[in-house]
């Protein structure tokens, strides 16, 4: 323990500089994170704070990028003081004891990092109005990740000798990253589906550092070290390239059983209007929009569409498959219209849009169900919503959202419908109600299981909007004080993919000339 | 015994052979001088020592300790200092024998005031604002206080001015007698005065290591006069060296010089000779010899 503080003090004694930045720049970020509660989150809505709200926040975005780059900056700065790299250093003939060397480095990452980040948010919590001590497991998880973070960093800082030599290993690792995104965008279907290979991706990210930091520290072979890290990032290839994503797929989304009704039926609606078929020169694909009529969901019954798959096959004997993509739009009830959007290359479009195509589109669809409805009326100012935390009506005065802050991690499932001829606001000139049951919804849900979510601030604020649905787009809406809102927390039942033929498809009149992304109406 | 024992070590750094099958064996007590011309691998070998890097085969002893678990403690009876080794350069000369104090259970604070005093350490000045020489000496002065059994001096005294190298011996002599030294060098003359044993090393591997004493005992520049113009052996003996010839007179180095042996030897080979006289040689021109014969003179 000796070795271990005297080594420490002699980091402090050399870093306090890098230690003071790091904490000015934690104690910024706490100074930021409270005024954001305090002003709402939403830039759009700057002009009714004033000037300052923006000055405020890119001062703040600026702190929320300096604060994780000051805290890389002390672990390199620390642990290549006494430097791993190399054969002239002046410690490796000296009496240190790898363990207690490394041991001293990590209590320094704890004392100046961890601690005083833990310190602030317990702060924050407590300027939240949230009790800390009901939280301490959330707080030691967040500490953990941040910790697994800040490992990378540490590894990283392990296999180089200087801050330059770190900066052009970090950028290696940023443009694998972006190539890694490149080639999984190349690859059909390897965006939408999490597989078996997400496990062994983080049990590798978490394993990788620690044993590249232990190998240093013991042996300081940094040949091997740099090796073991190019190893993994090959493992993440390979994962990449020789994942089946469309069986894993298609084990996670099931076919319906036989006999089973589906959750959801959809029939071909003709295309809102006709389009010319020309497609602008300076576009290198087309989006095609094909509206369905949707019926068959039950009262309570929530269809979350995942996913899609759309597979063309061309009289010609011409065959594309989209692979799978990212959805992620819910139909309720009360919807009765649904467009399912693709993308096609230019070449493809113009070779096919005339042709009377046969096109199956697979749909990967997540059932959940609507419980423990509770209803509500939006009260005058902070109110607190179980299991959510604290909320107000916040964002524009004629039509606001409701912004809540909870604590470490938002709900994991909650949704707020109301129906819009109920809502409260006085609208503006010229407004008028929405018809009655005409109703809006917003349904914010993650998967992420731990006790609290990934990040710096343990304040985590969701906004639940205002999605205008009504019939008339210029109805008043929003959630003024008075609005009677419905509160309900839908659980996942279940996950299928059902299939739709279309013969006989004419690419060409669905052929989406708006800007608009893929939505649901 | 022997402090510092190699067997058959080699070191590859891909294609290059550093060292090539180095067998060393350092005395206990020994001021020994690790010598030989740049690129002779003796920098390879100390650090193979000081298990700053393995060897790629072979082995090393250190203290009894296989040079491979060297490490943490050991440190503890090994005092190293290199001309290339990176200090923290931006600590005081107190701060940094601060530091390092508590890491010796064998720190002698008397001593490191000697020291300090000796080499004139200024304690208050950061190593980064120190010449070459006081960097040297702080270096030496943090590798002296604590009573090494061991002292390990890579080209200490390289590019040194002569007043700083003879406060570096010294510091160094004065310690002599409770520690074994050893010292690579490729600068003969700093050696010759304190070294007690001495290596040669040429191309990764041990010439010869012997008794400085001894090995400048036997060997010998040996003048051979003649009457007339000297007639050369066809083949002289192995241990004569650089053999030449001028005149009415042969040279060559004897490397196994002993007055009345080699005085037989040189009757022999050469018959009634007119004048012969063996000149004694400094260890820089020992070595010239040794570099410039290319060949093992023991």
């Amino acid at each position: 323990m000796k070795q271990v503080l005297n080594i420490f003090k002699k980091d402090v004694r050399h870093y306090w500089h890098e230690i003071v930045v790091s904490i000015a720049l934690l104690a910024a970020f706490a100074r930021y994170d409270v005024r954001s509660w305090a002003n709402g989150s939403l830039v759009g809505y700057a002009y009714e704070a004033g000037s300052f709200f923006f000055d405020s926040r890119l001062l703040s975005g600026l702190v929320d990028v300096l604060l994780p780059m000051s805290w890389a900056f002390v672990i390199v700065r620390v642990i290549q003081g006494e430097s791993l790299v190399g054969d002239r250093q002046f410690w490796v003939t000296r009496p240190y004891e790898w363990k207690k060397l490394l041991a001293a480095k990590t209590l320094f990452i704890l004392v100046f990092i961890n601690l005083p980040l833990l310190i602030t948010d317990v702060f924050l919590l407590a300027k939240a109005g949230f009790s800390p001590t009901h939280y301490v497991v959330g707080l030691l998880w967040m500490q953990a990740m941040i910790a697994l973070g800040l490992s990378l960093i540490a590894a990283l800082a392990a296999v180089t000798a200087s801050v330059v030599q770190f900066g052009l290993a970090l950028l290696v690792v940023v443009l694998y990253l972006i190539g890694m995104g490149s080639l999984s965008e190349q690859i059909p279907s390897s965006s939408f589906s999490s597989s078996i290979g997400d496990a062994v991706q983080t049990a590798l990210l978490i394993a990788t550092p620690l044993v590249v930091i232990l190998l240093q520290y013991s042996r300081r072979t940094t040949a091997k070290s740099r090796l073991l890290i190019a190893g993994f990032a090959a493992v993440l290839l390979l994962i990449l390239l020789a994942t089946p994503y469309q069986t894993v797929v298609a084990h996670q989304y099931p076919r319906l059983e036989a006999g089973h009704q589906p959750p959801v039926r959809f029939s071909l609606l003709p295309p809102d209007k006709q389009p010319d078929g020309s497609v602008p020169a300076d576009e290198k694909e087309v989006r095609i929009e094909i509206p369905f009529g949707v019926s068959g969901i039950e009262d309570n019954s929530i269809v979350s569409m995942s996913g899609v798959m759309v597979a063309i096959e061309a009289p010609d004997g011409l065959r594309w498959n989209s692979g799978w993509r990212s959805l992620g739009w819910s139909l309720f009830s009360e919807n009765n219209r649904a467009g399912i959007s693709f993308t096609v290359k230019k070449k493809l479009f113009e070779r096919i849009k005339s042709l009377p195509v046969k096109a199956d589109i697979w749909l990967a669809l997540s059932v959940s169900r609507d419980q423990n409805r509770t209803e509500f009326v939006v009260p005058r100012g902070e109110f607190v919503l179980p299991e959510v935390g604290f909320c107000a009506a916040r964002g524009l005065s004629y039509e606001p959202d409701i912004e809540c802050r909870s604590a470490l991690r938002t709900p994991s499932s909650l949704l707020v419908t109301y129906d819009i001829s109920q809502s409260s606001c006085p609208g503006m000139e010229g407004q008028a109600r929405a018809k009655p049951g005409e109703i809006s919804r917003y349904w914010h849900s993650h998967s992420d299981s731990g006790p609290a979510d990934f990040g710096i601030s343990p304040i985590k604020t969701t906004r639940f909007g205002t999605v205008n649905n009504a019939s008339n787009a210029r109805a008043i809406a929003g959630f003024c004080p008075g609005t009677p809102v419905v509160l309900s927390h839908p659980e996942l039942l279940r996950r299928t993919r059902i299939e739709l033929e279309l013969n006989d498809f004419h690419l060409g009149d669905y052929q989406d000339r708006s800007m608009r992304s893929s939505a649901w109406r | 015994m022997s402090v510092i024992h190699t067997e058959n070590l080699v070191k590859k750094f891909r294609r290059v052979e550093a060292l090539n099958g180095l067998n060393l064996d350092v005395p206990e007590g020994a001021v020994y001088a690790l010598v030989g011309p740049n690129g002779a691998g003796k920098t390879t070998a100390i650090k193979i020592l000081m298990n700053i890097f393995g060897p790629t085969s072979g082995r090393a002893e250190v203290l009894g300790v296989d040079s491979a678990r060297i490490a943490g403690r050991t440190f503890t009876a090994i005092g190293y200092v290199s001309e290339n080794q990176e200090q923290p350069e931006w600590m005081r000369v107190g701060a940094l024998l601060d530091y390092l104090r508590p890491f010796y259970p064998s720190w002698d604070r008397s001593l490191e005031e000697e020291l300090i005093r000796q080499f004139d350490l200024p304690r208050d000045r950061k190593l980064s604002n120190l010449s070459r020489g006081m960097k040297m000496k702080a270096a030496l002065a943090s590798a002296l206080a604590f009573h090494p059994k061991l002292i390990l001096l890579d080209e200490p005294f390289t590019g040194l001015d002569p007043l700083v190298r003879d406060e570096l011996i010294q510091g160094l002599l004065e310690r002599a007698e409770e520690a074994t030294i050893l010292v690579s060098s490729h600068d003969l003359a700093e050696i010759e005065s304190f070294a007690s044993h001495v290596g040669y090393m040429e191309e990764g591997q041990l010439r010869f290591s012997e008794e400085l004493a001894h090995l400048v005992e036997r060997f010998r520049e040996v003048q051979v006069t003649f009457d007339g113009a000297p007639r050369l052996p066809e083949r002289a003996p192995e241990n004569w060296m650089q053999m030449n010839s001028s005149a009415a007179v042969v040279r060559f180095i004897e490397s196994r010089f002993e007055t009345e042996r080699t005085g037989a030897e040189v009757r022999g080979v050469f018959g009634e000779v007119r004048d012969v006289t063996f000149s004694p040689m400094t260890l820089r021109e020992i070595f010239l010899a040794m570099a410039k014969t290319g060949r093992n003179a023991g």
